[in-house]
């Protein structure tokens, strides 16, 4: 197949580009402040919507937030990379990571109702083990931090790549379109306008696909024909090297990338919670078209004989690059912009509300617990932009922001374990929790770092997972899990006042 | 099939939208009424239907390497999502 079809479209012009960021900030602004008026009015509403998010806001908000802009374009250039085998395995354990929450999040939300954050747990868990609840609470912040930066990042290049934006005023035009619409009504603004970029996430992105397909001489067929001439290993989803080469340690970075974060956490306390367990079902089950439907670009880059070179080096810009050089109307280059730009604001949204969970629930009820409503509102309001704004400097700065990845990967995995017995093991105690955190991270990182990722992450997540059944076995005694549903509600709901 | 996506998505969006105005209206109806929502937790795993997405995900990849027609079993699937959030807001049981 001749790749000379790929040229760029003159049409898109770096206003067409602040365009689509301002006017979808504007769209979710608007809802937003409809949203406070309605339905937020103190720091209860504002962190966990009052427990009353349905099964429907729950489903699409959960699959918003776990819908990366860099989701979007990584299952494009997995497939690119390793074929069908590259989908397979960036797939697979993504949906499953969602639904891997479901027995977690049943006995939290069953035996501590009145819960906010996943540190408030481990507080009450470990008889407020300051050390315990610090580095969980610290977890936290550095994935959330991290969650914005990686999103921020990837959506910038995406826009000055295909707008000829420069890649700082688009990371400062993004970061304010979301902040200034996530400041008003927090988690219920996050719910809502999650829901609706999940709309615009998944139909524009089967449009946009189908029309890639049809603009190709010869459509599907000649797709998979030309595939199958490159090496028909690229149409076979039982490649060794994929799983090896990234699949196992995506898998286990995945699991504790929701089980060790904030965002889904505070969902878990805010929907109903009748509804928590179907919630995280049907959210998973319901995630997996997105990856497969926009993992099917990166066959058409396979059939074409793209090299990363064709398109400045970075895999990840190989669907972008195929929807915007293929010959494309310009409205559905532009849909396609808009798949990447709601990925981006939900997950941003979702980080930065969860950020202010934990700073009003972690931080300043735990070292201030007198602290008034009053001034608690406007704080936790304040603590939206925090997350974003220190993700900004980071990316503005420019600096290589690998010790921050490596950091939250290690601290994120290191958790994982222990954090999941905290929850299902009685035994599990304090020292056996901290020691499991610490050893993984002391043994596992420098494996990760000197042997290779699979084998350091399999060491951590062994690590942890050894040290807190040892110390458990030892020197445990088991927990009253009942205790917990004696946990009163840090942030209670004053009664609403009429306005 | 471009026609057909269109037209399924634009159905799939229809359908999705009148979940959301659903849900929102529910939420509104709840909030301004105030009753305590109830604190029970269903006992469900859900782990059977869980294998079973993971499998049909899984093989639906798969069979888009046997034959070129399953290529569009993504676009198609993607649009059951949106479909499906629309459902989801149908099938919750508002507590007012």
């Amino acid at each position: 197949m001749d790749k000379s079809l790929f040229a760029s479209m003159p049409s898109l012009t770096p206003t067409l580009g602040f365009a689509s960021m301002i006017g979808l900030g504007l769209f979710s602004l608007a809802l937003s402040y409809a949203v406070k008026l309605l339905l937020v009015r103190n720091t209860h509403d504002f962190i966990i919507a009052d427990r009353r998010v349905g099964f429907g806001f729950g489903v699409a908000s959960v699959i918003s937030v776990w819908t990366w802009a860099m989701a979007v374009m990584m299952s494009s250039a997995m497939t690119f990379q390793w074929g069908l085998s590259g989908l397979f395995w960036f797939v697979v354990p993504n949906g499953l990571a969602v639904m891997a929450m479901i027995p977690f999040a049943r006995v939290l939300r069953k035996n501590m109702p009145e819960g906010y954050t996943i540190s408030e747990f481990i507080q009450y868990r470990f008889s407020k083990s300051k050390v315990a609840t610090g580095i969980v609470t610290l977890t936290m912040i550095f994935g959330i931090v991290l969650e914005i930066l990686i999103n921020l990042k990837g959506t910038s290049l995406v826009v000055s790549t295909v707008f000829g934006i420069d890649w700082r005023v688009a990371t400062v035009v993004g970061i304010v379109c979301v902040l200034t619409y996530s400041y008003f009504g927090g988690l219920w603004t996050s719910v809502m306008t999650g829901t609706l970029n999940t709309l615009m996430i998944t139909v524009p992105a089967a449009i946009v696909v189908a029309a890639v397909f049809a603009t190709v001489p010869g459509g599907a067929d000649a797709v998979f024909g030309a595939v199958n001439t490159a090496g028909p290993e690229y149409l076979s989803v039982l490649r060794p090297e994929a799983a090896a080469g990234f699949g196992i340690t995506l898998a286990f970075g995945l699991l504790a990338a929701t089980v060790s974060d904030q965002t889904f956490w505070q969902k878990v306390w805010a929907i109903k919670s009748r509804d928590v367990g179907r919630t995280f079902l049907w959210a998973g089950a319901l995630f997996y078209p997105i990856p497969i439907c926009l993992g099917m670009l990166g066959l058409v880059g396979i059939a074409y004989g793209l090299t990363p070179a064709d398109f400045g080096g970075d895999i990840a810009a190989v669907g972008p690059y195929i929807v915007s050089h293929i010959g494309l109307p310009l409205t559905l280059v532009l849909l396609y912009v808009l798949v990447i730009l709601a990925a981006c604001y939900s997950t941003i949204d979702g980080a930065s509300s969860a950020l202010s969970s934990i700073v009003a629930v972690d931080i300043v009820k735990r070292y201030f617990p007198s602290v008034s409503e009053r001034l608690l509102f406007p704080i936790t309001k304040i603590s939206v932009l925090l997350g974003g704004l220190v993700a900004t400097i980071i990316v503005l700065s420019g600096v290589d922001f690998t010790t921050l990845v490596l950091t939250t990967y290690a601290l994120k995995t290191s958790i994982l374990l222990p954090l999941v017995f905290a929850i299902l093991w009685p035994r599990t105690n304090t020292l056996g929790f901290v020691g499991g955190i610490v050893a993984s991270i002391a043994i596992g990182m420098p494996i990760y770092e000197w042997v290779g990722e699979l084998a350091g992450t399999l060491s951590i997540v062994a690590i942890g997972g050894l040290t807190v059944v040892v110390f458990g076995m030892l020197g445990g005694k088991d927990f009253d899990v009942t205790s917990l549903r004696r946990v009163r509600d840090e942030i209670a709901s004053p009664v609403p006042s009429a306005e | 099939m471009y026609t057909l996506i269109v037209v399924l998505g634009i159905a799939a969006a229809l359908l999705f939208l009148a979940g959301f105005s659903r849900g929102l209206r529910n939420a509104v109806l709840e909030y301004r009424r105030g009753k305590p929502e109830p604190t029970e937790v269903p006992d469900y795993n859900y782990v059977g239907v869980a294998a079973v997405s993971v499998v049909l995900s899984a093989g639906f990849i798969a069979l888009a390497g046997v034959a070129p027609m399953w290529i569009y079993a993504g676009p198609l699937l993607v649009l059951g999502t949106a479909a499906g959030i629309g459902i989801a807001f149908f099938v919750e049981r508002p507590s007012v």
